[in-house]
């Protein structure tokens, strides 16, 4: 188990935090859950930050809005200037597009993209999906420990799940390297049949310009073993307990963070453009 | 002609007063906060007086026992107001189709915005002045890059 301490922030309203603690702990990391009425001093002293799924604060104003400027978010922001990882999942990465944490372009801590609703209905989705990893595995030390162009199972589980920025912004995320996942088939082919939402580029994860903030929409905790599955590999689990109960697919993006933890990755700064919005 | 619906809760407004206390802990000193949904809709002349008549039959819109709705003045947002609304939703043009809220077609509609509106007091019966109005929208009320702000 990795020294390193992974806090996971609970908000009035956030419901995934049992299976994101369960997938951190299958990944050997050492985590705890923090509460948002929690001492912010003890907050302060984790080494890493989970955000994970739900409607924090009823998601009132717009997703994550208010979330944002909640007290435990200060700890948050402070730990990813100082290259704390963070990690937020569906509610937990509106919460971090809304804190402008992610993509953080020109280092501004205003948002400049949102997840906004569904296209073309608006409507609350819940589906089966997979993502790609779109970026130098080593640009985002979360994912600086998987195979290139990795492909993990999710499941898509929102109802405000669609990139939107200005233009230019969303060109210039394409061009820095900001969008760590995009949706693809289970062979890892990009589609737009794949994207459930609509989402702008395709996308699904925003890092941020270090590469320490990751904000991914669908939940790789809810594909997280083998008996979550939807292929050929529970099929082939069916009859053993131990097969079943096996860590796989979502899995990886929680190793991923351990292995970050566990041996800190140097990653490069994102490369920065003038004139930008 | 333009029809502005408005419908509001009757009932406290959790949103309205957890974003108010969350614009006061940022600095923004507010006495109320209030939210309500409008539908800016191009009518039809002869079908204005059916379209109020339709949105009070729109049970998922507007609950009598819970909601006011009422047809306001303007169409523009009112002093101490903000509006907001999707940059990339956009407008639900008729063109070709019919505009539907809630499932039901609205007769005679030709156009119709749906916009949150969020109206700003600083003391009872005075409205806030315009740089606290843009303070709060810019802190909370809209996020920028994939909403508009319409103010007075």
């Amino acid at each position: 188990m990795s020294a390193a301490r992974v806090g996971i922030l609970i908000f009035p309203g956030t419901n995934s935090e049992d299976e994101t603690l369960r997938a951190c702990r299958a990944a050997g990391l050492d985590t705890a859950l923090v509460h948002w009425n929690a001492d912010i001093e003890s907050v302060r002293a984790f080494d890493a930050y989970v955000l994970p799924g739900g409607f924090a604060y009823e998601d009132r104003v717009r997703a994550g809005a208010i979330a944002a400027h909640d007290r435990l978010m200060s700890a948050v922001r402070d730990g990813a200037e100082d290259g704390k990882l963070v990690l937020g999942i569906c509610n937990g990465a509106q919460i971090l597009l809304e804190s402008g944490l992610a993509p953080q372009l020109d280092g501004t801590t205003r948002p400049q993209a949102g997840f906004a609703r569904n296209a073309p209905l608006g409507k609350f989705r819940s589906t089966h999906v997979h993502v790609k990893l779109a970026i130098e595995p080593e640009r985002c030390a979360i994912t600086a420990g998987l195979p290139p162009g990795v492909v993990i199972p999710c499941w898509a589980s929102h109802a405000e799940g669609r990139l939107a920025a200005h233009p230019d912004v969303l060109a210039r995320m394409e061009r820095e390297g900001r969008i760590a996942f995009v949706y693809c088939d289970a062979r890892g082919e990009p589609s737009s049949e794949a994207v459930p939402n609509g989402s702008a580029l395709g996308a699904a994860g925003i890092v941020n310009g270090r590469g320490n903030v990751l904000a991914i929409m669908p939940h790789p905790e809810r594909d997280a073993w083998t008996f979550m599955h939807h292929d050929a590999a529970r099929e082939r689990a069916r009859g053993s307990a131990s097969a079943m109960l096996e860590p796989s697919g979502g899995i990886a993006l929680f190793q991923g963070l351990a292995a970050a933890l566990a041996a800190p990755v140097r990653v490069p700064a994102a490369k920065r453009e003038e004139g930008g919005r | 002609m333009i029809r502005c619906i408005e419908v509001s809760l009757a009932i406290p407004d959790n949103e309205a007063r957890t974003a108010l206390d969350t614009l006061r802990r940022l600095g923004i000193t507010l006495s109320a906060l209030d939210r309500s949904d409008l539908y800016r809709c191009e009518v039809d002349d002869e079908d204005a007086e059916r379209l109020v008549a339709t949105f009070s039959g729109l049970e998922t819109v507007y609950n009598p026992n819970k909601h006011m709705l009422r047809v306001r003045e303007s169409a523009r947002p009112g002093a101490g107001e903000v509006w907001i609304d999707e940059i990339t939703a956009g407008r639900a043009d008729a063109a070709g189709g019919f505009v539907r809220v809630a499932g039901r077609t609205l007769g005679g509609v030709r156009s119709l915005e749906r916009f949150t509106a969020w109206r700003l007091s600083v003391a009872p019966g005075r409205p806030a002045a315009d740089d606290v109005v843009t303070a709060a929208t810019e802190t909370l009320l809209c996020n920028g890059a994939f909403q508009k702000a319409l103010r007075a």
